[in-house]
């Protein structure tokens, strides 16, 4: 028996580890383990106010603080009756490009790339490519800047809460964002046109299925009140449980999701599947000149996916700026008009699609369920690591060639594991 | 100045790993941090890491398995400085807030039923001096990268920094704010540690207090004040357990007799 064991895997959110075990040329197990620890949150917002629960929600993850608060946001304000005003609409759809730019520049440039360019972290990156990690990085730091601004603090900022903002930034500090959007997009064109140029080996290609929000008119986005799917088939949120039917799995915290008894991926590369002839601009030109069949097969074009979504988070900026800047007055903040109802909220965190459902009674969070995105990659994660050892092991490689490509298709998933654990619920 | 870098490692238990990414988010302090220690671990930031005697250890996260007890056990025994990083670490964080009240079997039947995991033990989640001695304490849910920074640069001269003793209030003042409590806001401005510079005040929401208490915070006069201003005694209780984990489990026990 062999065994290839990596643990901790470095460079991706949370405790998590992979395990192969192979006997002569079969393979016996291919595992993605998550040994994050158990922390019940769904089981604490029980019995809190709205606003607490915002609180503790988002503290589920650092990286997507602001899609956590989002979705929750999105799911109790639905419960509750409750109609946000225009401006406090536009003011979290910035939030929230400010988050994908934070976080896919972390994960493209500090933590993948890193992978595919022979080091073993951004800084060792930097002495031969030290434009690109000083790119991404200053990227990086207008993405948290614009989580700062919108959100009170860069993590886990109380800014955004149930009905509206606390506080609305003024047109100095939304006039500078839309200049320095303007500034980062030559880094973001060029950096994805680095990732578009990396060779990614197709001996693990397969087909799979994708989902993302549909965010309606046509349009690019990352947030939405219906499913997209693939297969053609649109599905409203309401009906999630449908599409995700999760179920535990003893090697892993987080339980992993079917769909019609198959896995699934989400995340930018499922977007960009579903939604990127929509992209217009720049964007839309790194589009077509980078899309190929081969997006549909294998996950680590997720890389790409997700410096193009750069781009076009840039490009979505300015008009969004200009939006917010038409409306003089701050709308107060929105209370509830009923105490009792039930919620789905939906947004596209960055690695993918992420639900809160929310019952509420006499005011309070009275059931609660999460579905993370991570936890609906784990069964795609296994399925592309299975193929690729299956590739490797015909070919003669030895263990460091096999650990070395898992850890390249976990680490494309983007997987973030404090929000993937203990989000998993056994319906009976 | 001392002669030889110091060797520094990071780790990370349960939590949301915010504490490290406050690091990984100080862009323009990175390459400085990576260059004035010999950092041996950071497994969120690099693969090539190294399980080695240590001057300073950062831990963040809470404990929330048998594994990960033995773990920063270990970390302990081959560290010469160990600092508890977040509040995670520091009281236990979010997981942590019914902490002392009976109940955390039936709720992690609720979420995972009978299934049991082949690789881990799950615990309740508690704070790590729970398990091993801390030498520093330094809360935040997250931390703030200027405190972080500050007790860094001691850190790594041989020194302790001084830290901030009053409550956010004494910073929601400077900046000028109107008093959320006078207004009848259920705000935790008065027990909970500085150093988030008011945060929430300053965009006119209440403090949830995710520093945790200070140190002379005086629990007993908030919770009478809050009493007096019509909040309920659940609520209040509620409110005080939710980012207090560990560290307000004495006083509320002292106030109310149960947790």
């Amino acid at each position: 028996m062999r065994e290839i064991i990596v643990e901790p895997l470095a460079r991706v959110e949370g405790e998590g580890g992979i395990t192969v075990r192979l006997d002569g040329n079969k393979i016996k197990d291919v595992h993605f383990d998550i040994f994050e620890g158990t922390r019940l949150i769904e089981t604490l917002v029980i019995g809190k106010r709205p606003e607490e629960d915002v609180s503790i929600a988002c503290r589920i993850c650092a990286i997507c603080t602001i899609s956590h608060r989002y979705a929750a946001l999105r799911g109790l304000e639905k419960a509750l009756g409750i109609k946000v005003h225009e401006k406090t609409q536009l003011l979290r759809n910035l939030m929230h490009l400010g988050e994908l730019i934070e976080s896919n520049s972390l994960h493209v440039y500090v933590l993948a790339l890193p992978d595919f360019l022979g080091y073993p972290n951004a800084i060792a990156m930097a002495e031969k490519y030290g434009d690109e990690v000083m790119g991404a990085l200053s990227l990086k730091k207008f993405g948290n800047h614009i989580m700062q601004v919108t959100g009170g603090r860069m993590i886990h900022g109380e800014n955004p809460t149930v009905g509206g903002f606390g506080k609305y930034p003024d047109k100095a500090t939304l006039l500078a964002i839309k200049e320095e959007a303007q500034k980062q997009l030559a880094f973001a064109q060029a950096g994805a046109g680095i990732v578009g140029g990396l060779e990614i080996p197709d001996f693990f290609d397969e087909e799979t299925v994708y989902m993302c929000c549909e965010p309606g008119n046509g349009s690019y986005g990352i947030a939405g009140d219906q499913i997209r799917i693939s297969d053609g088939s649109v599905v409203d949120v309401n009906k999630y449980k449908s599409l995700t039917n999760e179920q535990f799995c003893a090697h892993s915290a987080a339980k992993h999701c079917l769909y019609k008894g198959k896995p699934y991926s989400v995340g930018a590369l499922a977007r960009m599947v579903n939604l990127g002839e929509r992209l217009k601009g720049s964007a839309g030109d790194l589009y077509k000149k980078y899309y190929t069949d081969r997006w549909k097969k294998n996950p680590v074009f997720n890389n790409l996916a997700q410096a193009i979504e750069l781009v076009w988070a840039l490009e979505m900026i300015p008009g969004t700026v200009d939006q917010l800047l038409k409306i003089k007055d701050d709308p107060e903040i929105v209370k509830p008009a009923k105490t009792e109802g039930e919620g789905v909220g939906a947004v596209e965190a960055p690695r993918g699609t992420l639900y809160h459902h929310y019952k509420m009674k006499d005011g309070l969070v009275a059931e609660a369920n999460f579905i993370i995105p991570t936890g609906q990659n784990l069964e795609d994660v296994e399925k592309y690591m299975r193929k690729a050892v299956e590739g490797l092991v015909a070919q003669g490689a030895d263990d460091d060639a096999i650990r070395f490509q898992c850890e390249i298709i976990a680490r494309a998933y983007d997987p973030c594991i404090s929000c993937s654990t203990h989000l998993v619920k056994i319906e009976r | 100045m001392s002669q030889e870098k110091k060797n520094v490692g990071l780790y990370g238990f349960t939590g949301c790993n915010g504490d490290q990414l406050v690091i990984i988010h100080s862009e323009d302090k990175l390459l400085e941090f990576f260059q004035t220690a010999n950092i041996k671990s950071f497994s969120l930031a690099k693969s090539d890491n190294d399980d080695t005697e240590l001057d300073i250890a950062f831990v963040e996260g809470s404990i929330s398995n048998q594994e990960q007890a033995k773990h920063v056990k270990e970390i302990r025994e081959r560290s010469k400085f160990l600092v508890a990083l977040g509040n995670c670490a520091c009281y236990g964080g979010v997981q942590a807030m019914e902490l002392g009240a009976k109940g955390w079997d039936e709720r992690f039947k609720k979420v995972y039923g009978d299934g049991f995991f082949e690789n881990r033990t799950p615990i309740e989640s508690k704070p790590i001096d729970v398990f091993v001695d801390v030498d520093f304490y330094l809360p935040g849910c997250p931390v703030d990268a200027t405190q972080f920074f500050y007790c860094y640069a001691h850190f790594l001269n041989d020194d302790l920094p001084v830290f901030p003793d009053y409550p956010v209030c004494a910073e929601c003042r400077w900046k000028e704010n109107d008093c959320l409590l006078l207004k009848g806001v259920l705000c935790l401005g008065p027990l909970t540690a500085a150093g988030c510079k008011a945060a929430c005040p300053s965009h006119n929401l209440p403090c949830v207090g995710c520093w945790g208490p200070m140190k002379e915070a005086n629990v007993s006069a908030e919770f009478e004040l809050l009493k007096e201003k019509g909040f309920s005694v659940e609520e209040i209780k509620r409110r005080f357990r939710m980012h207090g984990g560990s560290a307000m489990m004495k006083p509320l026990k002292k106030i109310l007799g149960v947790l």
